[in-house]
C-alpha cells in the first residue's frame, strides 16, 4: 500500500512533544474528516489508535513509528487496525473491543490485560502479566492474542476467556516460554504454546490434546498472524502439531472435584505405612478405637441397669427390732394371701397381736419411706391386730439340744420360742406366777385387752410346753443349769425398781407393785397422787391412778419428762399434770417436799424412776457393767455358754427384747450347727430411690388390710407392677419365670441404652443405674 | 431434693443454677436418649403426680378432684450433678424437646463449688469472653501497589524461623570460632500447643497427629505440634513424622526415659524441645492429671503404673535461679541430640518476661522463647488460676518484641505467643496481630479443640469438665466409651481444613500490606486500635 495514503500526524510540534490530549485530538479530527489511513510518529503519547468510532463502519489503519506510550490501541473498536512498527510499551491492546493490533518488536508488560475482542499480534516477546483478565463476551468472536516469541510472569493471570498463542520463536527465556506461574485464577480460554514451560496453576488450569479442530484453526490463524508481522516464512515449522500443546481453564466444577488424597487413603497408605497397624498406639493397645453412636446399646453403654430385688432392707424391716419384714407381709396382702401374712409374724414373734396390734411404738410406721413425704405410714396396727389369728406352723421335731431360758418374760419366751421352731427344746424358769413377764403383770388392761394377752400366751404354751414358775434363782441353781443344758439364756427383766434413798422413802409405793396390784383392781390409792419419775411407766401409774379413783395425779421428773406415744397421750387425756424440774428432798406426811421448799401434796405417792435388774445369781464369771450384763451383738456374754438378753442387758421397747431373743436364738442355733453366728448384712435402701408419686398424699386412714397393702410402696422388693416394661424406651426389660420359680426382670443388653427411665420410674427403688465395667 | 425436706446452706433450687434445662412435655417422646447421654447425669427421669380439681361453675355438684401420673425429665439441683450445659441433650433429642439455658438469675452455685474444702477444679479457660486481640484493626491496606496481592491465588511465602538466628556475620564467624552454629527450623507459623496424651483423649491426640502429618506430606505445610508433657508414643517416635512433633519437658518429666530409650532408633529428629516452666491458664501450677485417667495406656506412654494421680510440681525441682534454670535445662536438652534440635522454654505471660528474655539473648543456645498469656486453655486447673492469674499476651508479646529492637536482636531470637489466640473464633485476625506485634509464630491448642473436634466449651462457663474425664465429645475423655465418638480421620481432616483456610485468612490479612515474601513481624505499623491507652501502651495506632 502506498505511503502517500496516509494522512500523518507527528507528536511533535515545533520541536514540542505534544500532550497525549492534543494528539489524540488529532487523531479523532483526521477521522472526523475521513481520514481512513493515519500515521503517527509518537513520542511516548498514551493509549494511541483507540476508540476511533468516529469511522463507522468504515475501517481505520493507524501505524505508529517512534516511541508508542503505553497502553497503544486501548479500547480498540473493530474496524481499526493499528500497527506499531516498532517495540510496545505496557498494555498494549488494554480493554480491547474488536481492533487488530500489530507490534512488530517486542511488547512490555500487560499486553491485552482486559481484552475483550480483536487480535493482538506481537512479533517479538513480552513482558508480565500478559493476557490477564481477559474475556469473551458471547456476542462477539474470542479476543486473541499472539507471541511469536515468549511472555513474561504471570502471564494469563485471572484469565477468564480467549486464546493466546506462544510460538517460543526466539523466546526470550528459551526454557520456559510462559514465564514464572502462569495462569493463576484462570477461569476461561485457552493458551497454545510451543516449547518448554515450567508448570502453571494446576489448580486452574489444565493441559489438553489438540483436538483436530483446535489444530485447523492454529493452523489457519497461524497463516493471518504470520502475515500480519511478516514473517510467513515460518508457517511450514510453526504448523508441525506436535510441537504444540494446548492448556485450557479448569471448570468451576473440576475445580471444586480437585483431588486431594482422601484421609482414609492417608490413613491406610501414608500414616498406618509409617507406625503400623494399628497406627500411633497400636502398640500399646488391642482396644478397638473406631467410632461409636452416642447413645450405644450393649457394651458401649456407659451405665447398666441393675434389677437389684431385695437387695436391700426396706425402712420398715430394717428398723423393726424384732426384725420382721413388714414389706413382705403387705406384699402377700397385696397378692391376696392375707392368712399368709399373718401367719407369717409368728416366724419372728410370739406376740405379734400383743405387741405389734397394741403395745408397740411401731417404729416400723415410724420409719416408713411414705414419712419422708408427710404420707401417713401404712397401718402396721391393723396387720399386728389381725394376728391374733395367726396359725402356728408345724413344729420341727426336736434335735436333742436343750437350752435353758431364765425368765418368762418377753425376751424369755421369744428366744425359746425361736429355739424351739428351729428344733431345740428350750425350757423357761420364771420367779413368777405367770408367764409372759411385765406383759401379763405390769401393764394396764387399759392398754391391751386380755383376751388378747392370754390367747397369744396360750399359743406360746402350746409351743413351750416346758416352763418352771415360782423358781427362785440362786447362783447354785445357774451353775446346775449351766452343766445341764448345752446353753443359758439369762432373761429376768429389770424388776427391782430403783428408789431415792431419801428421808420417808418408806411411805412411797413402787411402780411395779401399784400397777401389779392395779391390774387386780385391788390396788389403794388416795385422791391426791404425785408420781416420781414422768416415764411411760409413770404415765401408765397415772392412767391406772385415775381409773381407780384419784382425783389429782402429777408426775414429777428432774428434767423434760421422755415419756412418748400411747401412754403419755393416754395420762394426759385423763388429766394427769407434769412438772419438771422437781427435785424431792424427802417425803412427809402431807406428800412430797421438794428442794425449794415446796410441799406437793400428796395422799399417795408412787416411784417410776425405772428399774434394775436383780443379779444375784450370776457367777463372777459373768461380766456385768453398772448392775447390767455385758454381752457382744449375739447376746453372749463372758460366758460363751450363757447368753443375756432382754432388760438385764439394757432397758428398752418390747419389740426390742423380742428382737434380741430371736437373734440369740439364731446364734445359739448356728453355734449347735457347730457354725459361727452371723450377722445380718443388708444394709436399709436409701429412701431416695423410692418413688411415692404414684401414692395419693391426701390419705389419711386406711380402710382395711387390702387398702393399707395397696399403700405400700414395697421399698426394695419388686411389686412386679410392670412399670419398667412399659417406661423403657427400647423395650429392653422383660418379666421372666425362671424353672425354680418365681419371677424376674431381666435386661436385653443390646437394646438397653442405660437412659435409667427404669430406676427413675420404679416405685420400690429396685433398679439402680451403675457404671458399666471399665474397658481398659 | 424432695418437695418438702429440710434444707443446707448448699440446697439450690433449679432457678439458682446457671444452666437450667428446659424440657417440654408436649414434645418430649420419653426416648430416654437424653438421659442416657448427659455426660454428668443431671437429667433423670422424674415421676410426676398431677393433681386436677374441678368445681362446676355455680358449684351446682359437689367438686371433685382426681390425680394423674405423668413422666418427664428432671433436672437434679445436687450442686455434685449441676447442668454444665453442654447440650448432648438437645443434640440428641429427636423432638427438640429439651435444651439447657442459661439463667437469667446471677449463679448461686458458684458459692457451692468447694465440697469438702476443695476449691473448684475444672478445664477450659479464663471465664471471660472476648480479648484484645479482636479489638486490633489492621489498618494499613497498600491497594495500589503493584503486585497487588491475591490470597487465594497468590504465592506466599508464610514460614518462620524457630531457632537462634544469628546475623550473617556473625553466623560465619561463630562458626569459625565454633564449629557449630545454632541449628534452625523452617516451620509454619501457627503451631498446635502443647496438650498431652492423658489431657487428651487417644482418638483426639492421633487426629490431630495425622491431621499434622497430612498437612506436611500432602500440602507441603510445615506444620508443627507440641506434646504437651507426658510422654510421646513409642511409635511415634520411631517414624518420620516426629520432625512435625515439638516434644515438650515439663516440671514432671512424664515419659522422657522412653523418649531417651527411643532416641538411638529415631529416623528422624524432632522439631525442637519445649522446656515448659509455666503456662498462662494455669501460672504457677503443674498439670494435675488425676489418677482416673491414667489407665494403662496413658501409665504406658508416661512410663508410670496405671491408677495413680499425675500431678507436676510447679517448677522444676533442681533450678533455683533464672540464670541456672535457663542454661542447665537448655544445654541438657541440646546434648541428647547432638546439638541439631532446637531447644527453647516457654514461660506464662509475666511482667517478669523480660528478665527471662534478656537471659536467653545472652545464651547463643536459646531457640526462641515461648509466652503464654492468660487466656490460655487447659484440661485441669484451680478455677482461682485460670479465672484469676496470667499476663495478658499482647502487652508481653510486644514489651518482648521492643525489648529486642531495643538490643538490636529483633528476630534473632524468635517469640512464640499462645494464650487464647482465636477465642472468639479468629485465629488469623488475632494470629496476625501477635506476629505484626512482634511474635515469629503462635501456638493455639483450645481453638483446635473447638475447631478440630467440636469441643464445647466456652468462656461463658459452659461444660469445661475435661478435667473429669467426662467429655461428651470425647476429646479429653480416657474411657473409649465416650472417646470413640471422636473419630480420628474425622479430626484429622478438620486439622487440615483449619490450616488451610488459616492459611488463606492469614493471606487476606498481610497481602494488602504488600506483604508475600516475609511474614510481617513485627509490622506493627499496620495495626490500630480504638483506644486511647491501648494504643500508647501496645505503641501502635490509635484509630477510631
Amino acid at each position: 500500500m502506498s505511503d502517500n495514503i496516509y494522512h500523518r500526524i507527528s507528536g511533535k510540534e515545533n520541536g514540542v512533544r505534544i500532550e497525549s490530549r492534543v494528539l489524540e485530538e488529532k487523531i479523532q479530527q483526521a477521522v472526523a474528516d475521513g481520514r481512513r489511513f493515519i500515521e503517527v510518529q509518537a513520542f511516548g503519547q498514551h493509549g494511541i489508535g483507540g476508540r476511533l468510532w468516529r469511522a463507522g463502519d468504515d475501517t481505520v489503519t493507524v501505524r505508529i513509528g517512534g516511541y508508542p506510550g503505553q497502553r497503544v490501541g486501548a479500547m480498540g473498536y473493530a474496524n481499526t487496525t493499528v500497527e506499531v512498527l516498532g517495540p510496545a510499551s505496557d498494555d498494549v491492546g488494554w480493554l480491547n473491543a474488536g481492533a487488530r493490533i500489530v507490534v512488530h518488536g517486542n511488547a512490555s508488560n500487560g499486553v491485552a490485560n482486559a481484552m475483550a475482542q480483536g487480535k493482538v499480534y506481537v512479533a517479538g516477546n513480552i513482558g508480565a502479566r500478559g493476557m490477564t483478565m481477559t474475556k469473551h463476551n458471547p456476542r462477539f468472536s474470542q479476543p486473541e492474542l499472539w507471541v511469536l516469541g515468549s511472555v513474561g510472569d504471570y502471564f494469563g493471570e485471572f484469565m477468564a476467556g480467549g486464546v493466546a498463542v506462544v510460538c517460543g520463536v526466539d523466546a526470550q527465556d528459551p526454557e520456559n516460554v510462559l514465564g514464572y506461574r502462569p495462569l493463576v485464577g484462570m477461569v476461561g480460554g485457552k493458551v497454545f504454546f510451543r516449547g518448554p514451560i515450567k508448570g502453571f496453576s494446576h489448580a486452574d488450569a489444565k493441559l489438553i490434546p489438540i483436538a483436530d479442530a483446535d489444530h485447523r484453526w492454529l493452523v489457519e490463524n497461524l497463516a493471518h498472524f504470520l502475515e500480519a508481522i511478516h514473517r510467513l516464512d515460518l508457517l511450514k515449522s510453526l504448523s508441525e502439531r506436535r510441537q504444540w500443546q494446548l492448556l485450557r481453564a479448569r471448570s468451576a466444577q473440576e475445580k471444586s472435584g480437585r483431588r486431594l488424597t482422601s484421609m482414609a487413603e492417608f490413613k491406610n497408605q501414608v500414616w498406618d505405612a509409617e507406625l503400623g497397624r494399628g497406627g500411633l498406639i497400636g502398640d500399646l493397645t488391642a482396644i478397638e478405637r473406631g467410632p461409636i453412636e452416642l447413645v450405644p446399646s450393649g457394651e458401649m453403654r456407659r451405665f447398666v441397669p441393675l434389677w437389684e430385688n431385695r437387695k436391700y432392707l426396706p425402712p420398715c424391716e430394717g428398723t423393726c427390732p424384732t426384725g420382721i419384714p413388714v414389706q413382705e407381709r403387705w406384699q402377700l396382702v397385696r397378692e391376696g394371701r392375707v392368712d399368709e401374712a399373718v401367719d407369717l409374724a409368728l416366724a419372728y414373734t410370739p406376740f405379734p397381736a400383743t405387741v405389734c396390734g397394741y403395745l408397740c411404738p411401731s417404729p416400723c410406721m415410724q420409719a416408713c419411706t411414705r414419712q419422708a413425704a408427710l404420707m401417713a405410714p401404712v397401718d402396721v396396727k391393723q396387720l399386728g391386730r389381725a394376728s391374733i389369728q395367726a396359725h402356728l406352723p408345724e413344729l420341727p421335731p426336736l434335735s436333742g439340744k436343750k437350752v435353758a431360758v431364765i425368765g418368762g418374760g418377753p425376751a424369755g419366751i421369744s428366744v425359746a420360742w425361736q429355739l424351739r421352731l428351729q428344733g431345740h427344746e428350750a425350757v423357761i424358769y420364771d420367779l413368777s406366777e405367770v408367764l409372759g413377764g411385765k406383759i401379763a403383770t405390769l401393764i394396764p388392761s387399759t392398754r391391751i385387752p386380755v383376751d388378747v394377752v392370754s390367747s397369744e400366751l396360750e399359743r406360746i404354751r402350746k409351743v413351750l410346753p416346758h416352763v418352771h414358775l415360782q423358781q427362785e434363782m440362786r447362783r447354785e441353781d445357774f451353775l446346775q443349769l449351766a452343766a445341764d443344758y448345752d446353753f443359758v439364756v439369762i432373761a429376768t427383766g429389770a424388776r427391782k425398781p430403783r428408789i431415792l434413798d431419801i428421808p420417808g422413802a418408806e411411805r412411797m409405793l413402787t411402780a411395779n407393785d401399784f400397777l401389779a396390784a392395779a391390774k387386780h383392781n385391788d390396788a389403794r390409792i388416795g385422791k391426791q397422787v404425785v408420781v416420781i419419775g414422768a416415764g411411760n411407766v409413770g404415765c401408765d401409774v397415772a392412767s391406772e391412778a385415775f381409773r381407780l379413783g384419784a382425783e389429782a395425779v402429777t408426775l414429777i421428773d428432774v428434767q423434760e419428762p421422755a415419756s412418748f406415744g400411747a401412754e403419755r397421750e393416754a395420762a394426759e387425756a385423763a388429766g394427769a399434770k407434769f412438772r419438771w424440774p422437781c427435785f424431792t428432798q424427802k417425803i412427809v406426811a402431807e406428800g412430797v417436799k421438794l428442794s425449794d421448799g415446796e410441799i406437793l401434796p400428796a395422799d399417795t405417792v408412787v416411784i417410776s424412776i425405772g428399774d434394775v435388774p436383780d443379779l444375784g445369781f450370776l457367777p463372777e464369771t459373768i461380766a456385768t457393767e453398772r448392775g447390767f450384763v455385758t454381752v457382744n451383738e449375739f447376746g453372749q456374754t463372758s460366758d460363751p455358754r450363757v447368753f443375756a438378753i432382754g432388760d438385764v442387758v439394757k432397758p428398752g421397747l418390747l419389740t426390742e427384747a423380742i428382737g434380741a431373743g430371736r437373734r440369740t436364738a439364731e446364734a445359739i442355733a448356728e453355734m449347735l450347727a457347730g457354725k459361727r453366728p452371723t450377722t445380718n448384712l443388708r444394709q436399709v435402701i436409701d429412701k431416695k430411690r423410692i418413688t411415692l408419686e404414684y401414692f395419693d398424699p391426701r390419705l389419711t386412714e386406711f380402710e382395711d388390710l387390702d387398702h393399707c397393702g395397696s399403700q405400700c410402696s414395697s421399698c426394695g422388693a419388686c411389686r412386679d407392677c410392670g412399670v419398667c416394661v412399659n417406661i423403657c424406651p427400647q423395650a429392653a426389660i422383660s418379666r421372666v419365670e425362671p424353672d425354680g420359680g418365681g419371677y424376674e426382670y431381666v435386661v436385653a443388653a443390646d437394646k438397653c441404652i442405660a437412659c435409667g427411665f427404669c430406676a427413675g420410674a420404679c416405685p420400690c427403688g429396685i433398679w439402680n443405674l451403675v457404671e458399666n465395667d471399665p474397658i481398659d | 431434693m424432695p418437695a418438702n425436706g429440710t434444707i443446707t446452706p448448699s440446697t439450690l433450687s433449679v432457678k439458682d443454677l446457671p444452666w437450667q434445662i428446659l424440657w417440654d412435655l408436649d414434645k418430649c417422646t420419653l426416648c430416654g436418649k437424653c438421659t442416657a447421654v448427659c455426660p454428668v447425669n443431671a437429667i433423670e427421669l422424674g415421676v410426676f403426680r398431677k393433681r386436677i380439681v374441678e368445681a362446676p361453675l355455680g358449684i351446682a355438684v359437689k367438686p371433685a378432684h382426681t390425680y394423674k401420673v405423668y413422666y418427664g425429665i428432671r433436672q437434679k439441683t445436687d450442686p455434685a450433678y449441676r447442668c454444665v450445659g453442654c447440650a448432648m441433650c438437645s443434640m440428641v433429642c429427636p423432638n427438640d424437646a429439651i435444651a439447657p439455658v442459661r439463667s437469667d438469675e446471677a449463679s448461686k452455685l458458684v458459692f457451692h463449688m468447694d465440697r469438702g474444702g476443695q476449691p473448684r477444679r475444672r478445664g477450659g479457660r479464663r471465664n471471660a469472653p472476648g480479648t484484645l486481640l479482636d479489638r486490633i484493626k489492621f489498618i494499613r491496606i497498600s491497594m495500589l501497589t503493584d503486585p497487588a496481592l491475591d490470597a487465594g491465588r497468590h504465592e506466599f511465602e508464610l514460614r518462620t524461623l524457630l531457632g537462634r538466628i544469628l546475623p550473617p556475620e556473625e553466623n560465619i564467624d561463630f562458626f569459625n570460632r565454633h564449629g557449630w552454629i545454632p541449628p534452625v527450623r523452617e516451620i509454619y507459623p501457627l503451631v498446635i500447643g502443647g496438650m498431652s496424651f492423658g489431657a487428651l483423649s487417644p482418638n483426639m491426640w492421633e487426629g490431630l497427629q495425622m491431621g499434622v502429618a497430612y498437612l506436611n506430606d500432602e500440602l507441603g505445610m510445615p506444620v508443627r505440634i507440641c506434646t504437651g508433657e507426658g510422654g510421646c508414643p513409642p511409635r511415634l517416635l520411631r517414624s518420620r513424622f516426629l520432625k512435625n512433633v515439638i516434644l515438650q519437658i515439663a516440671s514432671g518429666y512424664f515419659g522422657w526415659d522412653e523418649i531417651i530409650h527411643a532416641i538411638p532408633e529415631m529416623k528422624v529428629d524432632p522439631c525442637a524441645i519445649e522446656i515448659k516452666y509455666g503456662q498462662g491458664a494455669k501460672p504457677g501450677d503443674g498439670g494435675l492429671l488425676m489418677w482416673y485417667k491414667v489407665n494403662r495406656l496413658i501409665a504406658a506412654i508416661r512410663g508410670v503404673p496405671p491408677g495413680v494421680s499425675l500431678p507436676s510440681p510447679p517448677t522444676h525441682q533442681t533450678k533455683y535461679s533464672i540464670e541456672e534454670s535457663v542454661a542447665k535445662m537448655i544445654q541438657s536438652m541440646y546434648m541428647a541430640w547432638d546439638f541439631r534440635v532446637p531447644v527453647y522454654p516457654k514461660i506464662s505471660a509475666t511482667s517478669t518476661s523480660l528478665a527471662v528474655l534478656n537471659n536467653l539473648v545472652r545464651n547463643p543456645y536459646a531457640a526462641g522463647l515461648a509466652m503464654d498469656g492468660e487466656d490460655g486453655g487447659t484440661g485441669a486447673a484451680y478455677n482461682v488460676s485460670m479465672d484469676h492469674m496470667g499476663h495478658p499476651i499482647a502487652s508481653n508479646v510486644r514489651d518482648a518484641y521492643l525489648n529486642l529492637v531495643a538490643l538490636g536482636k529483633q528476630n534473632e531470637i524468635p517469640l512464640m505467643a499462645g494464650g487464647g489466640i482465636g477465642k472468639s473464633g479468629n485465629l488469623a485476625a488475632n494470629a496476625a496481630a501477635l506476629i505484626m506485634l512482634g511474635a515469629s509464630a503462635v501456638q493455639t491448642g483450645k481453638y483446635i479443640m473447638q475447631a478440630a473436634a467440636g469441643c464445647l466449651g466456652s468462656e461463658s462457663d459452659r461444660c469445661n469438665i475435661c478435667n473429669i474425664g467426662l467429655c461428651p465429645k470425647g476429646i479429653t475423655s480416657q474411657d473409649p466409651r465416650l472417646y470413640r465418638r471422636l473419630d480420628i480421620e474425622a479430626v484429622a481432616q478438620r486439622v487440615v481444613d483449619v490450616f488451610l483456610s488459616f492459611d488463606t485468612e492469614l493471606k487476606k490479612i498481610i497481602a494488602p500490606l504488600g506483604r508475600s515474601t516475609s511474614l510481617p513481624v513485627g509490622m506493627a505499623d499496620a495495626l490500630g486500635v480504638d483506644d486511647y491507652h491501648i494504643s500508647q501502651r501496645l505503641k501502635i495506632k490509635y484509630v477510631v
